[in-house]
């Protein structure tokens, strides 16, 4: 239970962490998108129904604070979480190369929601625009994707010993 | 026979695909239902915001600072250049401003709109995400309210999208949802400047027979009720007259410079007129 009351402010920290300490860090050149990272890894390593929330309220709370279409980030993360849970399912080897490239076409498949979207509801073609910049994101992403496992499967590692113990102390 | 646990997970996998498509149509629909909802999320961003933006514009400020060194130099000599040619303008343009006075006072017309303005800082920006949107940290309590222009340095960067009441959303004028209605100032020819991402701006429905060349200057036509009249926003960076259609291909290069905003001025109101 503890896990869901968490959530909401550490997908809050992690979103405004990315939006600013991130933008330093690249100098303003390309962005990190952490919070779809954590949506694959949830998808890879999280329980179904925590998994989905998690992508549920990181997809809500991106909306909030940056999104200009509200709703697609909830819709497209919950998409991407089951799109990787299927494929935990199916790969067993999950190795970091796989982790990498995964999380490259998982980005590239984001922007292909968004040129979907743009084309089916505003009749506007984004393609070009968005080849440009998500390419380097989607390689970003990639590359720093099995830093990013590590660190989330640590901090979920302490937060399973952290709550196995709460009832105690408790 | 399927488990009940199976079930479990499949009612979840609906149910929350479900509630994300309500989400996503609901927004469409009747946007203000959910405002609600993201106006605590904004107002919930702005201590952490604060909180994380101290500990880090200050170390990243020092970064920035230590990178904008290299190539000073050449810097250095291509503004001193520039101010040689800006001093000589300004005196052009101190001249007409008397002029102008001048005139205005025969003609006994009213002076230009001044506007009660609100400086803010970006405290928020998302590049991974194709929406171009950044988070300022001044709201309602300020006096910011929904659709209030938003000017970046050297001209216009936006508009305010949405407002809790210490934190404010702007839609910059390069992403795809922005429209604002021009005028090309040289020769008054009207459009509609539509948001292309990083590619700038694109001025649409300027008819060919208009005369629009690279360098002229845009700015807002006041018309659509968001900007006021006269605002610069930016400088034509390519014209293409194609074979078909009707309209000129015309791409706009903003002058605010959209990639680098720190610091912003949202414009309240216009201050009544004092002529």
């Amino acid at each position: 239970m503890i896990y869901y009351l968490l959530l909401p402010i550490f997908s809050l920290l992690l979103l405004v962490i990315q939006v600013t300490v991130f933008d330093i860090l690249f100098f303003g050149k390309t962005g990190l998108e952490i919070s779809l990272i954590l949506v694959v890894y949830a998808g890879f390593y999280l329980s179904m129904i925590r998994g989905i929330t998690l992508a549920f309220v990181l997809g809500f709370l991106l909306d909030c604070i940056t999104g200009v279409v509200p709703g697609f980030f909830v819709l497209s993360y919950v998409l991407i979480f089951l799109i990787s849970r299927g494929a935990s399912l199916k790969v067993y080897a999950r190795g970091m190369v796989f982790t990498m490239g995964f999380i490259f076409v998982c980005v590239l498949f984001e922007k292909f929601l968004i040129i979907l979207m743009y084309r089916s509801l505003y009749g506007i073609n984004v393609f070009y625009d968005i080849l440009n910049t998500s390419l380097l994101q989607a390689v970003a992403a990639g590359v720093f994707a099995p830093a990013f496992f590590v660190l989330f499967h640590r901090l979920e590692v302490l937060f399973n010993v952290w709550e196995a113990r709460s009832p105690d102390q408790l | 026979m399927a488990s009940p646990r199976k079930y479990y997970t499949i009612t979840a996998i609906v149910v929350f695909v479900v509630v994300s498509l309500i989400v996503f149509s609901l927004n469409f629909k009747s946007p203000e239902r959910m405002s609600f909802f993201r106006k605590i999320v904004l107002e919930a961003v702005d201590p952490l915001e604060c909180a994380v933006d101290s500990v880090f514009s200050s170390v990243g400020g020092a970064w920035k600072r230590y990178v904008m060194l290299v190539g000073l130099e050449r810097k250095n000599k291509e503004l001193e250049a520039k101010i040689v040619s800006l001093v000589r303008d300004v005196g052009d343009y101190r001249e007409m401003s008397l002029e102008c006075a001048r005139l205005r006072e025969i003609m006994n017309m009213k002076k230009g709109f001044e506007f009660t303005t609100v400086a803010a800082r970006v405290v928020g920006r998302n590049r991974s995400s194709v929406f171009k949107t950044v988070l300022i940290n001044k709201g309602t309590a300020d006096g910011i309210k929904t659709g209030f222009p938003v000017m970046g340095t050297g001209g216009v960067a936006g508009r305010i999208m949405e407002t809790s009441r210490n934190v404010s959303k702007v839609l910059l004028l390069v992403d795809y949802n922005s429209n604002i209605d021009v005028l090309v100032q040289r020769n008054r020819c009207q459009g509609v400047l539509r948001g292309c991402g990083s590619s700038g701006c694109e001025l649409r429905y300027v008819q060919k027979s208009e005369d629009v060349k690279t360098g002229d200057v845009v700015v807002s036509s006041g018309l659509a009720g968001v900007f006021p009249r006269g605002l610069l926003i930016g400088k034509v960076a390519v014209v293409k007259k194609g074979e078909v259609g009707l309209f000129q291909k015309i791409m706009v290069h903003p002058a605010a410079d959209i990639a680098r905003l720190e610091e912003v001025l949202v414009i309240l109101r216009e201050k009544e007129d004092n002529g």
